[in-house]
């Protein structure tokens, strides 16, 4: 009665997808199939980029005519003589490169790579695509892009996404990956931040924005009450304005809001992410960020009610916006205050509800706000983080005049990022210039940065020279190394590591600083000037506390700073002092992380096989970095390891650190509200500046499962 | 034909206290944990992406929507209530009754997925399509026959078969689009699906084992022999489906491995060994792993909502959680 099927038809050629699907399932002998994503990636080139690449017989031809059809931009080129850029294009092509993953070689050429207006033909291979965008950062310094290529195709340096996609492009978005900006309580400020929402999202970038001064639902409008309708409808409007922008389609306009805990509408707010929340005040895709103070812990811990403050009285009664006082040193005071209007809610349900709205939808980001200010090197204040929340900067706000144009311009946040491959560059012995040559690349960013739709953003990157230099590839560079994640080698590396980062990261705008003869804005009023930044490095020694890391620096042969070099510095920094405001900011690192072929930020691994889902690539599989059948034990997933672990991982490296890391938490679905609140609770107590998403992962009913499948199996 | 549908005629207060199959529970929280509603996708995302379908595929793709609207209204509307006379248990009969009403979500989400993609003409016009296909029609009628019939261990065969293996060949494209970056957002609230179905089927499908413990050999022996023809009924149906729908883009062969792998599980989920020899059911390899219902993808949320939050159990902190 069972049909007789027992001949197979004969197999064509496997395609790429389906080969670098067999990642994820076990091979006839129980072994993952590395080989097979390796034959998927060499079959996407046989099959599809080999065939869609535009070939030109010499290099003048390619430069001739991608600068006659537009593609580049000959200002970059005319920077150089064209002996240089041949000389360039022959050391890029000396290395070698190949792309070690199917995703990685998939991910460049879908999103990265210079295609045809029509988007049919590739125009760059890997190569091009390095050498012009050090050309582009270089601006004319032959030795910084002989630096710039050697780093990237070394794979030690990788500059985030925006600028590796777009320098050197002629139509193309901006260079910086991040934007932050504040809005005040009146209707201008909103409806400049429409503006700029869609102005910021056309170019690039994800775009935040602080709510924590818009007066609360119900609040009185030229003191007639119960007229507002609150920061829900603002953040309806942002929400569509960031839909309808994208970047040249090359991505969804992404943007993010943040709200100050003691904001009378925060469970308004936060049930925007509720499975069930009506369609008119329910958000889908923009993120959202809570801004918790001490105060609200403090109360926590007693049990007692936090109040909420409306932000309309708090303005009128102390002068400057809700964001720019500290809740906790003002708390009591306002509580006392008749002139501010309050409600009340429980501390704990508070955190409870996070908890929850977590793992329904995980939101939202947390900004620890008065850790985030204790440690911050700059005058002023910090009020919000960006879409990824590792940048940390201050603002001022900006005023405007009736016809919407601009009274007092304030400071808003702009932030170009770029990453280090940890494993590389502890491979390489030459490790000061990895991460001076990255300052500089990060700096140029800067510098060729002007954003004049949005002047309190052009204005805050004028005086700030901002960058964030981070940090990927932790867990594969630890397990290649046979060393636990979250192990007290794992966290003595991560602490050293980043100590020796930080040196050189300062080293080096202090150098530019020097070469320019000019710091950023405000160098005189911060912590680096009166030198009290250095005191945790000249008053204590920083040496690896295990022998196996002090081996491991040993042997690469990078020398870990003493409280000498440091003394050297100080003095260094105090007389020319340094060209960046900021320097350090660990992204989360998505998608270069792919194509660097490492493991996201200093997080350990999602799963040994990843699977990635993107809009633009469609589900993928990926292979831990350095993960073969005999280190599989080395490669605990994130949700193993569990989040102590990786909380102390990071508060290792973010006493080094001086604006934030992107730090996401994993639970099992076995976890309850609780056991949510307690990490919180850890990771505030351990100095965690900002915690990102909560990652949940559900496993099939037994029974229910794929059979043989890498990804499921524990 | 249409004899009316039993109810329960009896019914006592169910006592969640007392709980005579731990299986229940289990599944009971399984299934409440993962609510979801389609409103959570952001299907929109998408528009750019069907925009770039051919007409054909977009046809296509629109057929395979409203026949598995069709399923899912069946199974909503009367499969799984039919299902509740027969319960073992009136916990079992909770279960049925959230399982109806997630597939009527189900099937609410498919008109989601057509309201924000197309057109109301081309709406309109598949789903006179889904009227006028013989073979979609066929298998629905032969569904519908066992759950009018008298049956309570034949209809939960039909009804495993249904969750198991009928939704399958529908299932495949958006996977398949998936795979291909296309339609992603689509994909993801059909992995919500896909989880709900897996337990479903596996839930009945454990149901009916247990209700044949206590059959004598020879009805034991009847069931068996009733299972695989109707499997074999309903896979000569689905051939004739899937050809309807895939012969024009060319899938039709890698599908019809993807029935026999589903065919396989879906026997698995009633206890018995598989029909389709391994070397016809080596599905697409991008198309099994993406079937996982582990909801273990690595989203990027700046492009989607992912399939993988769930939720949660709430629980107080307390004091000690508090001491620093």
């Amino acid at each position: 009665m069972a049909p007789t099927l027992t001949e197979a038809p004969a197999k064509p050629a496997m395609d790429y997808h389906a080969l670098n699907a067999m990642l994820n399932l076990y091979g006839p002998d129980g072994k993952i199939q590395f080989d097979k994503d390796k034959e998927a990636a060499k079959q996407y080139f046989l099959q599809h980029v080999n065939q869609n690449t535009v070939f030109f017989h010499s290099l003048r031809e390619r430069l001739d005519y991608l600068v006659e059809n537009e593609y580049y931009e000959q200002a970059v080129l005319d920077q150089y003589s064209f002996e240089f850029i041949t000389k360039l294009n022959d050391l890029a092509y000396s290395k070698k490169f190949r792309f070690q993953t199917f995703l990685g070689a998939f991910k460049f050429y879908t999103s990265y790579t210079l295609k045809t207006f029509d988007g049919k033909r590739y125009l760059e291979r890997y190569e091009d695509r390095v050498v012009m965008a050090a050309l582009g950062l270089a601006a004319g310094d032959e030795q910084l892009a002989i630096d710039l290529v050697e780093e990237i195709i070394g794979g030690r340096f990788q500059p985030a996404t925006p600028t590796f996609l777009n320098t050197g492009k002629q139509q193309r978005g901006e260079l910086v990956s991040c934007f932050l900006l504040r809005i005040e309580d009146n209707m201008e400020s909103i409806g400049r931040s429409i503006n700029s929402a869609l102005q910021l999202s056309k170019r690039g970038g994800g775009v935040a924005f602080a709510l924590t001064n818009i007066r609360e639902a119900g609040a009185p409008i030229k003191q007639i009450e119960n007229q507002s309708s609150g920061i829900i409808p603002v953040m309806k409007l942002l929400e569509d304005s960031f839909s309808y922008a994208n970047q040249l389609g090359a991505r969804q306009g992404a943007g993010a809001v943040y709200l100050q805990a003691h904001h009378p509408d925060i469970m308004r707010f936060l049930d925007t992410k509720r499975e069930n929340a009506d369609e008119k005040i329910r958000i889908k895709t923009l993120s959202l960020g809570v801004v918790v103070p001490d105060i609200t812990f403090e109360l926590a811990k007693k049990g007692e009610d936090m109040y909420l403050f409306s932000p309309y009285d708090v303005e009128r009664v102390y002068g400057v916006p809700f964001s720019d006082i500290s809740v906790t040193e003002k708390y009591h005071e306002m509580v006392d205050d008749p002139r501010i209007r309050k409600t009340k809610i429980k501390a704990r349900d508070f955190f409870q509800t996070i908890a929850e709205i977590q793992f329904e939808s995980g939101y939202p980001y947390i900004m620890f706000e008065d850790t985030v200010n204790r440690e911050n090197p700059i005058a002023g204040r910090i009020n919000m983080s960006n879409l990824c929340s590792e940048i940390l900067q201050v603002n001022t706000p900006t005023t405007y005049t009736e016809d919407l144009g601009y009274d007092v311009i304030g400071k808003d946040i702009s932030c170009n990022l770029g990453s280090m491959n940890i494993a590389l560059a502890m491979d390489s012995g030459n490790f000061g210039k990895t991460v001076e040559t990255a300052i500089r690349g990060l700096t140029a960013v800067s510098d060729m940065s002007h954003i004049s739709s949005v002047p309190s953003i052009e204005r805050g990157n004028d005086q700030s020279h901002a960058i964030g230099l981070g940090q990927m590839n932790l867990h594969g560079y630890l397990a290649r190394e046979r060393i636990f994640y979250g192990s007290e080698e794992g966290i003595d590396f991560t602490n050293i590591y980043f100590y020796t980062v930080l040196f050189h990261a300062l080293r080096a705008s202090n150098a530019i600083a020097k070469e320019r003869k000019t710091t950023f804005a405000g160098f005189r009023d911060s912590k680096y000037a009166d030198g009290s930044f250095f005191d945790k490095y000249v008053n204590q020694d920083w040496v690896p506390a295990t022998a196996r890391v002090a081996e491991l620096f040993r042997n690469a042969n990078i020398a870990i700073p003493t409280r000498a070099d440091w003394e050297q510095l100080k003095a260094s920094v105090q007389e020319h002092g340094i060209y960046n405001q900021n320097l350090q900011a660990v992204p989360p690192t998505g998608s270069i992380s792919y194509i660097n072929n490492s493991t996201s930020s200093i997080h350990p691994v999602a799963s040994k096989i990843e699977i990635r889902k993107e809009g633009k690539i469609g589900r993928v599989y990926y292979p831990a970095p350095f993960l073969t059948n005999d280190n599989l034990e080395y490669y605990q997933d994130a949700y193993e390891i569990g989040p102590e672990k990786i909380i102390d991982t990071y508060a290792a490296a973010t006493q080094h650190v001086d604006q934030g890391l992107s730090l996401t938490l994993f639970f099992k679905d076995t976890v309850t509200t609780r056991d949510i609140n307690k990490a919180q609770i850890y990771a505030w107590r351990k100095g965690i500046k900002t915690i990102y998403y909560i990652r949940l992962r559900q496993l099939a009913l037994e029974g229910t499962e794929v059979d043989g499948c890498v990804s499921c199996m524990l | 034909m249409s004899a009316p549908l039993k109810l329960v005629d009896h019914v006592s207060a169910i006592n969640w206290n007392r709980i005579q199959d731990d299986k229940d529970v289990e599944v009971w929280n399984r299934l409440v944990n993962n609510f979801w509603l389609p409103e959570k996708v952001p299907l929109s995302n998408d528009v750019q992406s069907w925009n770039t379908l051919t007409p054909e595929e977009q046809q296509l793709t629109m057929r395979v929507f409203t026949g598995l609207t069709l399923l899912d209204t069946i199974q909503g509307t009367v499969g799984a209530i039919s299902l509740i006379p027969d319960a073992l248990t009136p916990h079992e009969e909770a279960v049925y009754t959230n399982i109806a009403f997630m597939e009527s979500v189900h099937a609410k989400s498919y008109s989601q997925i057509f309201s924000t993609l197309a057109s109301t003409p081309e709406i309109d016009d598949a789903f006179r399509w889904s009227v006028e296909n013989q073979n979609l029609q066929r298998k629905a009628e032969i569904v519908l026959s066992y759950y009018r019939g008298d049956d309570p261990l034949k209809r939960k065969v039909a009804s495993t078969l249904l969750e198991s293996f009928l939704f399958y060949s529908g299932f495949y494209l958006p996977m398949y689009w998936s795979s291909r970056a296309k339609l992603t957002n689509t994909a993801d609230l059909v992995r919500l699906i896909i989880r709900d179905e897996a337990v479903h089927g596996y839930y009945i499908g454990y149901k009916f084992q247990r209700q044949l413990e206590t059959e004598t050999p020879e009805r034991r022996e009847e069931i068996k022999n009733y299972t695989f023809e109707l499997l074999f009924e309903l896979y000569e149906n689905e051939v004739q489906y899937t050809q309807d729908l895939y012969d024009g883009v060319g899938l039709t062969e890698d599908v019809k491995k993807f029935l026999h792998y589903n065919a396989n599980k879906a026997l698995m989920n009633l206890g018995y060994e598989a029909m389709f020899p391994s070397a016809v059911t080596d599905v697409n390899p991008a198309i099994l792993s993406a079937l996982s219902p582990n909801a273990d993808e690595n989203h990027d949320f700046f492009s989607g909502s992912g399939s993988s939050y769930v939720i949660g159990k709430a629980e107080a902190t307390e004091d000690e959680d508090w001491d620093f």
